[in-house]
């Protein structure tokens, strides 16, 4: 018999991870700040001591908001509980991964990370695609497995949290950059090179910060940026679209619907690049953009006059 | 001549006319000497038992251990080379040809000679006496003059060793820790005086003694070996490469706390060659604390297991100069077992312990908050508390659906996380000294001077920097100014004399300490100047400031050199 499935926020996320547990034959306690609408099959609450009886937890709450789900939640669970967050965030200026607020805010250790090429719409309508788990604890992966996986979900497993989730993190800052570029008619070529340097960028950090350099190659790290390339419909890119147009960070995170974490990113990720002595052009040239320093047309200019190197 | 030769080699036991037969409130280790025969059989039973349910034959490992030990012997040359080389030359030829049950047996005897190689022994004769005894001896290496005054008052609570000892942390809190459960101490490693120090602040916070592994080579010297050997120490020979020894090591140190003996590792491994406090850790030993509590739990007992992080920190280090320059050498760095250093000369003890006895709380040892083998806070009732506050079960993370269960991987996995939260908890508990504040200051100034030179080079500008003296006071003045906000936040501890001294007051001791102990010149002073003499040596001493560079720089070039210094400790 298969066990509950915790789901921590009420979100587009949360809602989907809670159909996608009914389709696969499990049951779905989803909890939320407000009471959400009807969920056909899940098990809707607003108390957060009912979320003690699943032993195996989604945490599908935005990074800023992470810390306080995670002390509300961590009144009710103890170490029988496994997290698994699905968040593409990291928090402060010193790029604190969303697993390690949840190992130091609750008594839970056996923590992980949902990634990769996942969309609320391919979990909602159980469309073929895949995504990975991070995590160093084996029953993370398989209670997941268990909860999620099936014919249309290929789940991968990889030990090292810490990359994956900061993979999932400058992914998401990278579709803002492309949709950005892309909305200044940046060509393929152009944007090959962003796609391509932004990652190398991002495993440099990434690699300072204890994550694995083989992530960013993997489903985490491109094999997302091309599902969000390809265009499966990231609110990054549309963000980084209205941001190309001009609108100010505040009407352009409105027009693309929903609270997206790669503009806080930007600004931490260039200053932690700065104290270490770390070499991230797109991402200064990024974070001045919004914050209105430059141009849009000024960024493209600052990035392409660049001294070529040795790739 | 052989008995001679044994009795200098070997482990001297007392005799003993009848058992000791020890008391319900003596502290665990009392009962080893009478459990040490089941200690050895468990040992050897597991390690067999685990290799004969493995996928590879046990042929594997019966010639992986030959092999490494012939190796080893080879080189060695010595008395135990001829004394075994044939024995293990002999397994190879033979172990293609010999029967499961000849195979079994033959790992059974190699695992029972490793165990009894490094089990140890307590003697609690040996123990009352070193209680008694060692405030003494310690101050008549420390502080000669003042032996005829702690002679005639034997009996008398206060010593010269504690002024000079300071202990630090709620012992209280251990002390009651100790009734309720296994308490693993795992300390910072600068010195081969650390053991003797941790074990002395021990005895004297009424805390019970622990077992610890301690390198085969420390037992070359008969009266330290001596006291090592029966009060509690087990031998780590660390020639030795076979995986097969590692396995009867990690079981033996399983064994021992699950039976509920105190312990102690140095998760650094070695001694720190840099000076660094330690950010990676060799955390082999500490999994064998979290593979005891599961192994308990899955049986049923609820014994917990509490670590408990400690930093040791001196002024002066014995070894200094030796470990600083092995650090630096590239092949050096390989080298791990130094048997000549400043450990093994005599002149090298007497001429520190005269220098230290003239600083005030010359080693500060630190006892950090206990945790469970999960990372959680305990309480003084031994209870594991969520950061809530929340009494939890410590027995929930070694679950799955409501049982208990072995799992290698995932107990793997709490040991990562617990060293990553030990490098965090020394961090916060490390206590900085005067010689360390000082090494910072002008070493900031050899780095602010040599911009774009790497750090070889800048080892290479010996007394090129002079410093008004003043202007220096001034500088650690304001450093130690900034350190003790850090301090007030729970950031990082200060020692008396580097958080209340004048600055002028640490620059007089710090320079005579260095003076009077090292050989090598640190610092000349002539007419209101400092010249930075030995920058190596400042490294050394102002690597312990590392972690704290940044955030105690005041002018943004004082941030640039401290940036550049802080990179020095990202790779260890």
């Amino acid at each position: 018999m298969k066990r509950t499935v915790g789901i921590v926020g009420g979100g587009g996320f949360g809602r989907a991870l809670g159909r996608a547990v009914v389709r696969g034959g499990g049951h779905a306690r989803l909890w939320s700040r407000r009471q959400a609408s009807p969920l056909d099959g899940v098990e809707c609450t607003t108390d957060m001591a009912a979320m003690a009886g699943c032993e195996l937890l989604f945490v599908a709450v935005p990074s800023m908001h992470v810390a306080q789900a995670a002390d509300a939640l961590g009144h009710h669970i103890d170490g029988r509980h496994l997290l698994v967050h699905v968040s593409r965030g990291v928090v402060g200026e010193g790029l604190t991964t969303v697993s390690r607020v949840l190992r130091e805010r609750t008594p839970a250790r056996r923590v992980g990370c949902l990634a990769g090429p996942i969309q609320a719409r391919t979990l909602e309508d159980g469309v073929p695609g895949g995504g990975i788990v991070g995590s160093g604890f084996p029953e993370v992966y398989e209670a997941v497995h268990e909860a999620l996986g099936g014919p249309s979900l290929r789940l991968y497993q990889t030990d090292d949290v810490k990359g994956t989730e900061l993979s999932s993190a400058f992914v998401g800052l990278l579709a803002l950059a492309i949709g950005f570029a892309r909305q200044l008619g940046v060509g393929p070529g152009a944007l090959a090179v962003l796609a391509t340097r932004g990652m190398v960028e991002a495993s440099r950090v990434g690699v300072s910060l204890g994550g694995d350099e083989r992530t960013f190659s993997g489903l985490a790290g491109y094999g997302d940026l091309i599902a969000a390339i390809a265009g499966d419909g990231r609110p990054e890119i549309a963000l980084g679209e209205a941001l190309g147009r001009g609108l100010s960070p505040g009407r352009a995170a409105e027009e693309a619907g929903a609270y997206i974490e790669g503009i806080s990113i930007a600004r931490n990720l260039q200053r932690y690049a700065a104290r270490r002595g770390i070499e991230v052009p797109i991402t200064d040239a990024l974070a001045d953009a919004l914050e209105g320093k430059v141009s849009p047309p000024g960024v493209i200019e600052r990035l392409m006059s660049r001294r070529v190197r040795h790739e | 001549m052989r008995a001679m030769k044994n009795l200098l080699t070997r482990p001297v036991r007392l005799p003993r006319l009848k058992p000791y037969v020890p008391s319900p409130d003596d502290p665990p280790i009392f009962w080893f000497n009478s459990e040490r025969q089941d200690v050895v059989r468990d040992v050897v039973r597991r390690v067999v038992d685990r290799l004969a349910a493995d996928r590879r034959p046990l042929e594997y490992a019966l010639n992986d251990v030959a092999y490494e030990e012939v190796k080893r012997l080879e080189s060695q040359r010595d008395d135990e080379a001829r004394a075994s080389l044939g024995t293990w030359r002999g397994m190879i030829r033979k172990v293609g040809r010999m029967s499961e049950a000849e195979k079994r047996d033959a790992l059974q005897s190699i695992c029972t000679r490793m165990t009894h190689d490094i089990a140890g022994n307590f003697d609690p004769r040996v123990y009352r006496f070193s209680t008694g005894m060692l405030p003494q001896l310690l101050t008549g290496i420390m502080k000669p003059s003042a032996l005829p005054e702690e002679l005639m008052s034997l009996g008398r609570r206060t010593h010269v060793i504690d002024e000079m000892l300071r202990t630090e942390g709620d012992t209280a809190h251990l002390r009651a820790l100790a009734k309720k459960g296994t308490l693993v101490f795992v300390p910072t490693h600068s010195s081969n005086l650390d053991s003797i120090a941790l074990g002395y602040a021990l005895m004297r916070e009424g805390l019970p003694p622990v077992v610890y592994g301690a390198g085969k080579n420390l037992f070359t010297n008969p009266i330290i070996s001596f006291f090592m050997h029966n009060l509690g120490a087990y031998r780590v020979d660390r020639r030795i490469r076979a995986g097969l020894y590692k396995d009867v090591l990690k079981s033996y140190s399983t064994v021992m706390i699950e039976r509920g003996y105190h312990s102690l590792f140095f998760p650094g491994g070695t001694r720190s060659r840099s000076g660094l406090v330690e950010r990676k850790l060799k955390l082999g030993l500490a999994g064998t604390a979290i593979e005891a509590f599961t192994n308990n739990r899955v049986r049923g007992i609820a014994r917990p297991v509490y670590f408990v992080p400690t930093t040791i920190n001196y002024g002066l280090v014995l070894e200094a100069e030796t470990l600083i320059e092995d650090w630096l050498k590239e092949s050096g760095k390989a080298r791990y077992i130094i048997e000549d250093d400043e450990f093994t000369q005599v002149d090298r003890w007497l001429a520190f312990f005269r220098r230290l006895a003239q600083m005030e709380s010359a080693c500060v040892l630190r006892f950090g908050r206990p945790l469970d083998c999960f990372g959680n806070a305990v309480d003084p009732e031994g209870h594991s508390l969520a950061p809530d506050g929340r009494a939890i079960d410590p027995g929930g993370y070694v679950s799955l659906r409501g049982t208990p269960t072995v799992d290698p991987k995932r107990d793997a996995e709490y040991t990562r996380e617990l060293g990553q939260q030990l490098v965090d908890e020394y961090e916060r508990e490390t206590v900085l000294m005067s010689t360390q504040i000082v090494a910072h200051a002008l070493f900031r100034r050899l780095v602010k001077a040599t911009p774009g030179v790497d750090l070889f080079g800048r080892l290479r500008h010996r007394g090129e920097i002079t410093v008004d003296r003043a202007e220096l006071a001034a500088e650690v003045g304001a450093m130690r100014d900034r350190l003790a906000g850090l301090a007030s936040t729970g950031a990082v501890h200060l020692s008396d004399l580097s958080l209340r001294g004048a600055p002028e007051t640490m620059l007089d001791r710090v320079f005579s300490a260095w003076g009077g102990y090292h050989r090598r010149t640190i610092v000349l002073e002539h007419d209101g100047k400092v010249t930075a003499e030995d920058p190596t040596m400042l490294l050394y001493y102002q690597n312990r400031l590392v972690p704290y560079a940044e955030r105690i720089a005041e002018s943004p070039d004082d941030l640039a050199a401290a940036q550049q210094i802080a990179r020095l400790g990202a790779g260890t």
